[in-house]
């Protein structure tokens, strides 16, 4: 415990990054971001950040190939379309809820309903959907809602995620409010989100080797080694949170979903490739 | 000695102890208070190990050890105080460090 406390404690000195001028919009927040990703990483494809770590580690990658031909994750996505296509009591089913029946919307996820000024996630969605038909929500984290939105993900797999911060000053708080999350250290290690995935990725963090920021929600719901199961990003962020010593939020707090907001948006262009796996 | 004036006798040697002072039990539970309060002031900035002090501090008052008991509501309302002076200094301090601002 010691001793990977005196690793982060060192790694959070390194690299400071350059700073910018006051007020800049998400566009230009998201172009410098990959202007710098770039330049740390001069060999690597923007599109391959999606693959997270595995972009930025030869061994670790060709584990990771030899391993996608039967993806332990193949069972649920199944049994996520069964759930998908399976009628409510009430006779309805989730397509009536989604734009195109729910089929290759994912890379349009999380986006600001203007109407109740707040930030939609595709879980958020998912469970509202469940409500307006007269169904239970489901739990956030795991489960049921982890298999739905990793067979939404799989009718979306290579489209362009396509996130949205339209002229509205409640979206632009929102985007804001996620990106300041993004960047305040927390917990009693003092960590703050960039200072692993911004200012140190592709270094090694005891056994875990960090993913930068561009292209980290694109390969949602995970099935990780570690859980042995599919689980959402908010899920993750949590446990990022937790590594920190910071107390997590709820899952689908307006906060994680700002911070959602934010992070996928940073992403713009990059291909939807959940699910998919990591350790 | 008759029995009666022995009985009140060892009363009074018992309460002094207890005069003295407002108890431990009011101690620790003016002290956790406080040490919650700060804990809640942290905002999205709490920590977790606070939060473990704070139970470990239940569970000892719950036990009847108020010594233990306090000495964790201490920890805990340091570990809160800091938490709180990062929320503050953090309000300003992410600008200096995010790409694009
Ligand atoms: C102490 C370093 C550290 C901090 C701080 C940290 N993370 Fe992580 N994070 C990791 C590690 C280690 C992993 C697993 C390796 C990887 O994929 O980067 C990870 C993984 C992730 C992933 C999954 C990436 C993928 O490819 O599947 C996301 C998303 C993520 N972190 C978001 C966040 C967010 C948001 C925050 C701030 C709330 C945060 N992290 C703070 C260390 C950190």
């Amino acid at each position: 415990m010691l001793k990977a406390k005196v690793i982060l404690v060192a790694i959070g000195v390194a690299l400071a990054v350059p700073q910018a001028q006051a007020g800049s919009t998400p566009e230009e927040d998201r172009k410098e971001t990959v202007e710098y990703f770039k330049q740390m990483f001069p060999d690597v494809a923007i599109e391959e950040f999606v693959n997270g770590q595995y972009a930025l580690d030869e061994d670790r990658r060709s584990q990771w190939e030899s391993m996608q031909d039967f993806p332990p994750y193949e069972f649920a996505v199944a049994e996520g379309q069964e759930m998908f296509e399976t009628p409510f009591a009430n006779g309805k089913t989730y397509a009536s809820c989604f734009e195109n029946g729910g089929i290759g919307v994912r890379q349009n996820y999380p986006y600001f309903d203007t109407e109740k000024n707040e930030v939609i996630t595709l879980e958020l969605a998912i469970n509202r959907c469940r409500e307006a038909n007269g169904e239970e929500p489901l739990g956030w984290k795991k489960g049921a809602i982890a298999s739905i939105s990793a067979y939404m993900a799989s009718t979306s797999q290579g489209k362009p995620i396509s996130i949205k911060v339209p002229d509205d000053p409640d979206a632009l708080a929102a985007y804001q409010d996620g990106k300041e999350f993004y960047y305040s250290r927390r917990g009693q290690l003092n960590f703050s989100c960039a200072s692993c995935h911004v200012q140190n990725p592709g270094k090694w963090i005891r056994a875990d080797l960090l993913s930068p920021t561009i292209g980290q929600p694109a390969n949602f719901p995970v099935h990780r080694s570690k859980w042995g199961e599919l689980g959402t990003l908010h899920r993750r962020f949590a446990g990022c949170n937790n590594n920190v010593r910071a107390e997590p939020l709820p899952a689908q707090s307006e906060e994680y979903r700002n911070l959602e907001y934010f992070l996928t948006y940073m992403s713009n262009g990059l291909p939807v490739v959940g699910p998919a796996t990591r350790p | 000695m008759n029995k009666p004036l022995l009985t009140i006798g060892v009363l009074l040697a018992l309460s002094v102890p207890l005069a003295a002072q407002a108890g431990p039990k009011e101690d620790f539970n003016d002290l956790y208070a406080k040490a919650q309060s700060t804990h809640k002031d942290a905002g999205t900035f709490q920590w977790t190990v606070t939060s473990d002090r704070l139970e470990a501090a239940k569970t000892a008052a719950a036990d009847g050890d108020y010594e233990k008991a306090e000495a964790m509501a201490n920890e805990a309302l340091k570990l809160a105080e800091e938490s709180v002076a990062q929320r503050k200094k953090q309000q300003e301090a992410w600008r200096n460090v995010a790409i694009g601002n």
